[in-house]
Order: structure tokens, then sequence, then C-alpha cells
């Protein structure tokens, strides 16, 4: 017990004086122990990505026929062939970059629509009764269905596909932005009213900071949706991008470049969601100290 | 602070001819009914009553965030007719802006008021200390304990120099022990800024050993049943709680609350609860399974 007590009394500098700092193998001991349950998750997830590619290795080399047929499906190592070459090759790199500029234009401007509409949306009851059900009903529409009616709206391939990305990622950033209005605590809006704060203030001291985790819910969702809708437009409207790359593998028959396509997407993807994850860590401090 | 702390007594609330009733499907329901009540300035006056009495009610009347629907609130003779800093207010759920540092919430309604920053980090700082939380003022409020929690939200709101602190079951969500720590720093605030204070509870000691006068509410329709002066000499101890005086004044009220909490439950049981057992029941009758 009097273990218990001297940590309850709290600081106690002069009972303990450190004698000798501890050893290099103490520390890592320590470390180890402080970290064990990430060093086990990061150890197994390695093992189950060589699992996936030992895997995929085997049914590949073997030409498998279970159902699925592997005999057209290209190897780990035809892929990492045609990858070492695709990166010397500024066409690849072209197709990545263009993708990127249009997720980038298409994203932002759905998220400098979305969010602020939503907020206004949440506020203003009039607003909402008006846009909502319009909302709603463009809502379920698939990105992709929007394709024809993108190629008659707008005069180039271009801003046809850039608007696709758009609708894509602006719908859930919308949704997710009304949800965070409306569960934004009233006893919260009613302490603010209590210090001074007026309808201005308001917005921008509580309704605007209390949503942003569910904005940033949206951005995350629209980010994924955004990708979705680009590679489909790319794949049937794009001359460039890595959505008609993969199209384009398939049609010249270049089996290794449609895994490689693929793998490309998927690589972006997660990047592009690890930096809306790493915005959001910066913008809500409150939430990362968690 | 000096100015503030010196300032002569003030915030004299008056309620008079009081009701306030709201729309239902059935027909306007009266949730308070001809109430009057005073707090005179630099007095600390408690409402007790049984739960749903309409205690809540009246002090959000008095904040201004509800229309009396017959009567006038006023505050130093001025009509009360919306939320103003002037009534600091501190809630049950602590409501702090999660987004802010201890110290941030603190600032929330000097910054409303349009004061510096390096100004009204100062006066932040110098009220923290007060209250013992200066080693907390970078804090974010999720990682504050219940107790220190509350005495941001009472710093927060003394802040602005209210003519009054309007408090709502403060203490309620609090263990024991914490909640006689902090009905003794509201004591010493409260002696301090020489401002009226009025708190709503549902502990009958706690209204006892803080206040100068205790109203006892009526079931609902709420008005008030009793008015109860507290002679106790100040400053008051724990060990107060003991005396014969006080247990005299704590069977007086007790009696007075189990009444109307008595009624409160008959009602229901008569109108509503007998249904509502009977369907539980299976059409058994009460008195079969008792």
């Amino acid at each position: 017990m009097p273990a218990t007590a001297i940590a309850e009394a709290g600081p106690a500098p002069a009972v303990t004086p450190p004698v000798t700092p501890p050893s290099f193998g103490t520390l890592t001991l320590r470390w180890y122990r402080l970290n064990q349950g990430r060093l086990r998750a990061t150890a197994i997830g390695v093992i189950s990505l060589i699992t996936f590619l030992l895997v995929w290795h085997l049914l590949t080399t073997y030409r498998v026929v279970f159902f699925v047929r592997f005999t057209n499906v290209p190897s780990p190592l035809a892929v990492y062939a045609s990858f070492a070459k695709a990166i010397h090759d500024p066409r690849f790199l072209m197709h990545i970059v263009l993708s990127c500029r249009r997720i980038f234009i298409g994203f932002s401007l759905a998220a400098v629509v979305g969010v602020p509409l939503g907020l206004i949306m949440g506020r203003f009851k009039l607003v909402h009764e008006i846009i909502f059900p319009v909302a709603e009903v463009l809502r379920p529409i698939p990105a992709i269905a929007w394709v024809p009616m993108a190629i008659m709206l707008w005069p180039t391939n271009e801003q046809s596909i850039v608007f696709i990305t758009f609708l894509g990622s602006f719908f859930p950033i919308l949704v997710n932005t009304l949800h965070g209005m409306s569960l934004v605590d009233p006893v919260l809006v009613r302490a603010a009213q209590c210090l001074g704060a007026r309808e201005r203030s308001i917005f921008r001291e509580v309704y605007f900071p209390a949503s942003l985790p569910h904005i940033f819910t949206g951005l995350t969702i629209g980010m994924g949706v955004a990708w979705v809708s680009l590679i489909a437009a790319e794949m049937i409207s794009g001359q460039y991008g890595i959505g008609y790359f993969t199209w384009e593998a398939y049609s010249l028959v270049q089996y290794a470049d449609i895994a490689l396509g693929m793998i490309a997407i998927g690589v972006l993807g997660l990047g592009s969601s690890l930096l809306i994850r790493g915005a959001g860590h910066l913008v809500m401090p409150w939430r990362s100290t968690r | 602070m000096s100015e503030m702390l010196a300032s002569k007594p003030k915030g004299h609330i008056e309620v008079r001819n009081f009701s306030l009733s709201y729309d239902s499907i059935e027909g306007p329901v009266q949730a308070v009914t001809d109430t009057q009540i005073h707090v005179n300035p630099g007095e600390f006056v408690s409402i007790v009553g049984p739960s749903g009495c309409g205690k809540s009610t009246l002090l959000n009347a008095v904040a201004g965030f509800l229309k009396p629907t017959t009567g006038i609130v006023t505050v130093d003779g001025e009509r009360v007719n919306g939320p103003s800093a002037e009534r600091g207010m501190v809630f049950q759920q602590y409501s702090l802006f999660p987004w802010k540092t201890v110290r941030e919430n603190v600032e929330f309604g000097l910054k409303m008021r349009g004061m510096a920053r390096s100004q009204r980090e100062r006066a932040a700082r110098t009220l923290l200390g007060l209250a013992g939380l200066e080693a907390f003022e970078k804090h974010y409020p999720e990682k504050l304990s219940g107790g220190m929690k509350q005495r941001v939200g009472i710093v927060r709101a003394l802040a602005t120099g209210p003519k009054v602190l309007l408090l709502d079951e403060p203490f309620g969500a609090l263990d024991a022990q914490t909640r006689v720590i902090m009905q003794q720093i509201l004591t010493n605030m409260w002696q301090r800024l020489k401002i009226s204070v009025l708190f709503v509870t549902h502990d009958i000691d706690e209204a006892i050993f803080l206040s100068d006068r205790v109203y006892c509410m009526t079931a609902r329709p709420g008005s008030i049943k009793a008015e109860i002066p507290i002679p106790l000499e100040r400053p008051r101890q724990q060990s107060m709680m003991m005396s014969s005086e006080f247990l005299a004044l704590r069977r007086g009220l007790m009696s007075l609350i189990r009444e109307e909490s008595l009624k409160a439950m008959g009602g229901e049981i008569n109108d509503l609860g007998m249904q509502g057992l009977n369907i539980e029941l299976h059409g058994h009758s009460l008195a079969d399974v008792i």
C-alpha cells in the first residue's frame, strides 16, 4: 500500500533521486514493451502483404483455373518489370499527373462549394428547405451515369471529367457537413450566447468548429468517391489519365500494365486520403491529442 | 480585475407574475405558473423542487433563453429579452468548447466584447490562477476531470464581470467529495465578487449550505410553495451540516419537497403510469403482482 500512497500524493522529487541512468538494454526493453501493440500490428501487416504477393505469384505461375482463370493474369514479377519500365516513361507519368490534377480541381471545387453550402443549409431552414429536395433527387445518381450528360454539358472532355469528379465528391461532403451541423450541441450555442456572442461569432466559433469532425469525414469519403468517379470517367471518355491507361492496356493486350494501373490507382487513392487525414489533424488539434 | 473585485453589490433580479406555457398537440401545457421571485444585489438564492417542476425553465427565462408567457423578468430594472453577457450562466453539462483550450474558453466572453488578445490573455490567466487552474491553461477540456471542467465553466462565466451568475444544477454530475470542494470554491468566488447568484439544484443540503434564501417550488405546473431564509452565519464550515439548526432547516425543506414529489408521482401514476403498467404486466393488475 505505501507505494500507491506515494504515487497518489503526486510529485515527490526528493524521495527518489536518480542513482544511475538506465542502461541501453533497459531502455530498449522499455521501448519495446510500450510499443508492443504497434510492433505486433506492423509485423502482422507485413506478413499479410507478403503472403498476398506469394499467393498471387503461385496462382499466376501455375496458371490456376478454378472457377476463376489465372491463365492471362500477370505475375507480380511481370508487373514489377513493367513498373520499372513505366517510371522512366514520361507518358506514364503524364497519365498520373493528369489524373491527380483532375482530382485536385474536382475535389477542391466540391469542398469549396459543398462545405459552405452545408453550413448555410444547416443554419438557415429556408435554404435547407429549398435545396435539400433537389440534392436528395440528384444524390443517388452514380457519377458514372452522369458521363453522357456531362459530355453534352461541357465543351471539352477534360471539363466533363473534372465535372464528374466534382459530382462524385460533392454529395458526400455536403451531406456530412449538414449532418455535422445538425449534431451541434445546443447547450454550446447557449453558452456562447450567454458570453455575449452574436449570430456571426456563433457561426464562426461554435457551429463551424463543432461540425469540423463531420466535415472531415465527408472530405475523406468524398475523396474516395472522387477517385471512383474519375477512373470511370477516364475509362469511358478519356484520352489521358491513369484510368485511361488501365483500359488502354486491356485493349492493347498488355496485361501487366492492367495490374500496374490498378496498383497505381490504389496507391494514389491511399495517398490522397492520408493527406486529408493529416490536414484533419492539423486543423483539429483538440482531437489528435486523444 | 481589481475594479471587478472591488465593485459594489449589483444584480437585482425581479421575476413578477411569471408564467410560462408551451404548445403541444393537446393544447397549451403550463410549465410554470404565477411565480414571483427576487434576488437582492449580492444575495445567494437557490431554487429547489421536485424534478420537472420547472425550476430550470425559470432559470432559463432569467437567462433570456425563454420568453415568459405572462409576467416580466428584470435585472437592475432592465427588462430581460434575450441572453447577454451581463448574466453569466453555468450548465450542468459543463458546456466548455471542446475545440478551445482552457484559457481560450475563459477568454471567449472577453473576445466577444472585442478585447485585444494580449489583454484578454492576461485577464484569463489571472482568473485561472484564482481558481487554481493556471497549470492547465493549455489543456483541452477533454483532458480535465469533471470538477476541473466545472471550475473552468464558472471562471468562464465570471470572466466578463456579469451582474448575476445563474447556475443550473452545476454540481449534479460530480461525485460527493468534489461537490463539497466545488461548493467551497463557489462560495469564495461569490463573496469576493459580490455578485448575485441564482442557483438551481435538487440537492437540499447543497441549497441550505450555500444560500441566503431558498425557494421551494411545487410540482408541475411549478410555482413557489415556500420561501425559506437561511440564517446560518458565514463563513460556513462543512461541520455546520451536523448542527441542529442546519438539520431543522433540512427537515423542513425535506418534508416540503417530499409532499410535492409524491404529488408529482401520484399524478403520473393515476394518469399514465397505471395504463403503462397494465400493458407491461399483460393484463394482471398491479395488486396481483405486489
